[in-house]
């Protein structure tokens, strides 16, 4: 009973640390994981073998890290050290790529193939929005959409906030529909053994159905908002062409034979067995072998910060998970619901929705993974169609809100950078919409093809 | 050619800081940047003047904000990093000027041509020139000193390490409720001028 309160009193308080910044975010989580380690698992439970499923080290030297003959299986408990490797490949991958310009040459290029053309470049930048967020991670997706969008729009004289909220939006759904696009699909994926494939074929189709509605929404209230200021006659000449944003023109190529690569190998892990901690190796490997000078340059951008909060994160949830915490939350659910599996699944989708629109949803969909298991396992429901649930809940809900996900914020303040102040008011009035009726049509079909 | 100086002023509300900015660049003849550098701001990035006077020298709420590899959400820091920027080119630019606020001597500390100062006064003296000058009653008056002097204190603390009105933080703290407005500012001068040579 000790160990369970101080379980909890820990996981709010990482919460509301995590949320009023006082400490950067890994840093809190990593003093929170120490706690968790002596209280909860020494002084509360006694227990050292706790303390080593948790910190699961053992799972690296296993075959099966690396390479699955058979099914796909779930994960174990504790540190998702398979998740921590793939986003760092995948992180090494993604900077190779930004040094050689790729992503500014992929704007430049699309803007050139619509003609500069105000209305077709707001739907295809949008499309590119998701479609990147589908393998990269949707920060990357917006740091390079949102300065291309701003440049563009001073060259061509329209209002670029539009434009940046609805790829903001995109990216984070694209983000839904595959096992990569955004943490928590990654850590649902690994944890419960589900392939890129699962995830294509199940929250890539609602997220597809979602985009088609997003895109009728965003085109309907900005249309008049993107009216581009013709009077002043843009010269086309003066637009920088897609070639003189490459800085390497044969790093340029092996990044896009990298990318090729590794979209490739999560498209057929399935049916190779390799899981997502060997590619993430493989392609960080192929990126810094090939970067030779640069290769030191790209591990220091690395974001190490986050894949420390993973760490510490996954310390603190299994605390909740070894002293029975999620189970009885589960249970809750469970009760709420009645053993109706709709109302499950409303109450899962909605709530994650809302919970992420206000708080970073990896620890949320990080906590939510064990209370699902518990669920389906007590009511018999299908694991795959809860997961499917919170992937989409987690993933959608952050978009509602300036801070409810990354890209949000990044996408926010590079616009508020340059002059265009987005404040919370602009921002939940056009996304908040967007956002109740995308999570409305995932419930939707969830219910149409599930149950 | 003029050597460069930056005076970067500090002040409690109601103890005359502004005004001595204000004498301290008509002695040395260099432009006063308060909230008037706002205009240029929004000049050139094209901006809605109203939307950049809401947020200007506005603390950054944590709750509803949030900061992700050095990117804020927050709409008052990011126009306070259009104000670090345009500060930074003017400095960089070689130019000189009193800075009222807006965090100047943490951000423009680097520059060996800045002087940084901040203005505290008696809190009777503070009341009684606003008092004067808002034509406040007392009790108004010490209302408004507290809300004003909270306000620059969450928003310098905020987004600076050194907390405002720490005199480490500062060149020179001066009481301006001893040698009065005209007074502190020949005082300064002599410093300024002395630290100068």
């Amino acid at each position: 009973m000790l160990a369970q309160i101080v379980a909890v009193m820990i996981f709010i308080a990482m919460f509301v640390l995590i949320v009023t910044e006082i400490l950067e975010r890994h840093v809190v989580s990593l003093i929170c994981a120490l706690l968790t380690i002596v209280f909860v698992f020494g002084l509360g439970m006694h227990s050292m073998t706790a303390i080593f499923e948790t910190i699961n080290l053992k799972s690296i030297f296993t075959i099966e890290f690396w390479y699955l003959s058979g099914e796909v299986s779930g994960g174990s408990a504790g540190i998702n050290w398979e998740t921590i490797l793939f986003i760092f490949g995948m992180m090494v991958m993604v900077e190779g790529m930004a040094r050689v310009g790729f992503f500014r040459w992929l704007c430049m290029r699309i803007a050139k193939l619509v003609n500069y053309q105000v209305i077709p470049l707001f739907i295809t930048f949008m499309i590119l929005s998701t479609i990147l967020a589908m393998f990269i991670d949707s920060i990357t997706v917006i740091l390079f959409l949102a300065a291309v969008t701003i440049e563009l729009s001073q060259l061509l004289k329209f209002n670029p906030i539009p434009m940046i909220l609805s790829e903001i939006f995109c990216a984070n759904l694209g983000g839904s529909a595959t096992m990569c696009g955004d943490p928590p699909n990654i850590i649902i994926g690994t944890s419960l053994g589900y392939s890129f494939t699962d995830f294509v074929t199940n929250t890539g189709v609602i997220a597809l159905v979602c985009l088609m509605a997003v895109l009728t929404y965003f085109y309907l209230i900005f249309r008049k908002e993107l009216k581009s200021d013709t009077s002043n006659s843009v010269n086309y000449g003066n637009m920088p062409s897609p070639e003189s944003t490459i800085t390497d023109k044969k790093g340029f190529a092996v990044s896009c034979v990298i990318f090729a690569v590794a979209i490739i190998l999560l498209v057929t892990h399935a049916q190779t067995g390799l899981t997502v901690s060997t590619i993430g190796c493989i392609v960080a490997l192929a990126t810094l072998v090939t970067s030779r000078k640069y290769a030191i340059l790209l591990l220091k951008k690395v974001d190490y910060k986050t894949l420390l909060f993973f760490i510490g994160l996954f310390v603190v949830i299994g605390g909740l998970e070894q002293t029975g915490i999620l189970e009885i939350m589960a249970a809750f659910i469970g009760k709420i619901s009645g053993g109706n599996v709709m109302v499950m699944v409303a109450i899962i989708i909605w709530l994650s929705a809302i919970v992420s629109a206000f708080v970073d949803n990896i620890p949320f969909a990080t906590t939510m993974i064990p209370i699902i298991k518990s669920l389906s396992a007590a009511y018999g429901v299908d694991l795959s169609m809860l997961s499917w649930t919170l992937a989409m809940g987690t993933d959608i809900g952050g978009s509602a809100t300036p801070i409810g996900a990354s890209a949000n914020v990044v996408g926010v303040a590079t616009a508020s950078r340059e002059g265009y102040v987005i404040k919370w008011g602009l921002y939940c009035k056009k996304m908040m919409p967007a956002t109740v009726m995308a999570v409305l049509i995932a419930m939707l079909l969830i219910y149409f093809r599930y149950l | 050619m003029e050597k460069q100086l930056i005076i970067s002023v500090g002040r409690e509300y109601g103890s005359g800081g502004h005004e001595i900015a204000e004498k301290l660049s008509q002695h040395y003849g260099i432009q006063l940047l308060d909230h008037n550098f706002l205009d240029e701001i929004a000049a050139k990035k094209n901006m809605n003047m109203d939307h950049l006077k809401e947020l200007d020298e506005k603390y950054k709420n944590p709750l509803s904000s949030r900061t992700v590899r050095g990117f804020s959400s927050s709409p008052e820091e990011n126009l306070l990093y259009l104000q670090f920027d345009y500060l930074r080119e003017r400095a960089d630019a070689g130019d000189s000027f009193v800075i009222v606020g807006r965090c100047s001597e943490t951000i423009l500390k680097q520059y060996d041509n800045m002087i940084s100062i901040f203005i505290l006064g008696d809190l009777d003296k503070r009341i009684e020139r606003i008092m004067r000058l808002y034509h406040l009653t007392e009790s108004q008056a010490v209302k408004k000193i507290r809300e004003k002097d909270m306000n620059r204190r969450r928003y310098h603390n905020s987004f600076c390490v050194r907390k405002w009105g720490d005199c480490r933080n500062y060149d020179i703290s001066i009481n301006s409720s001893n040698l009065g407005i005209d007074g502190t500012a020949k005082l300064l001068t002599y410093y300024i001028d002395t630290r100068r040579q």
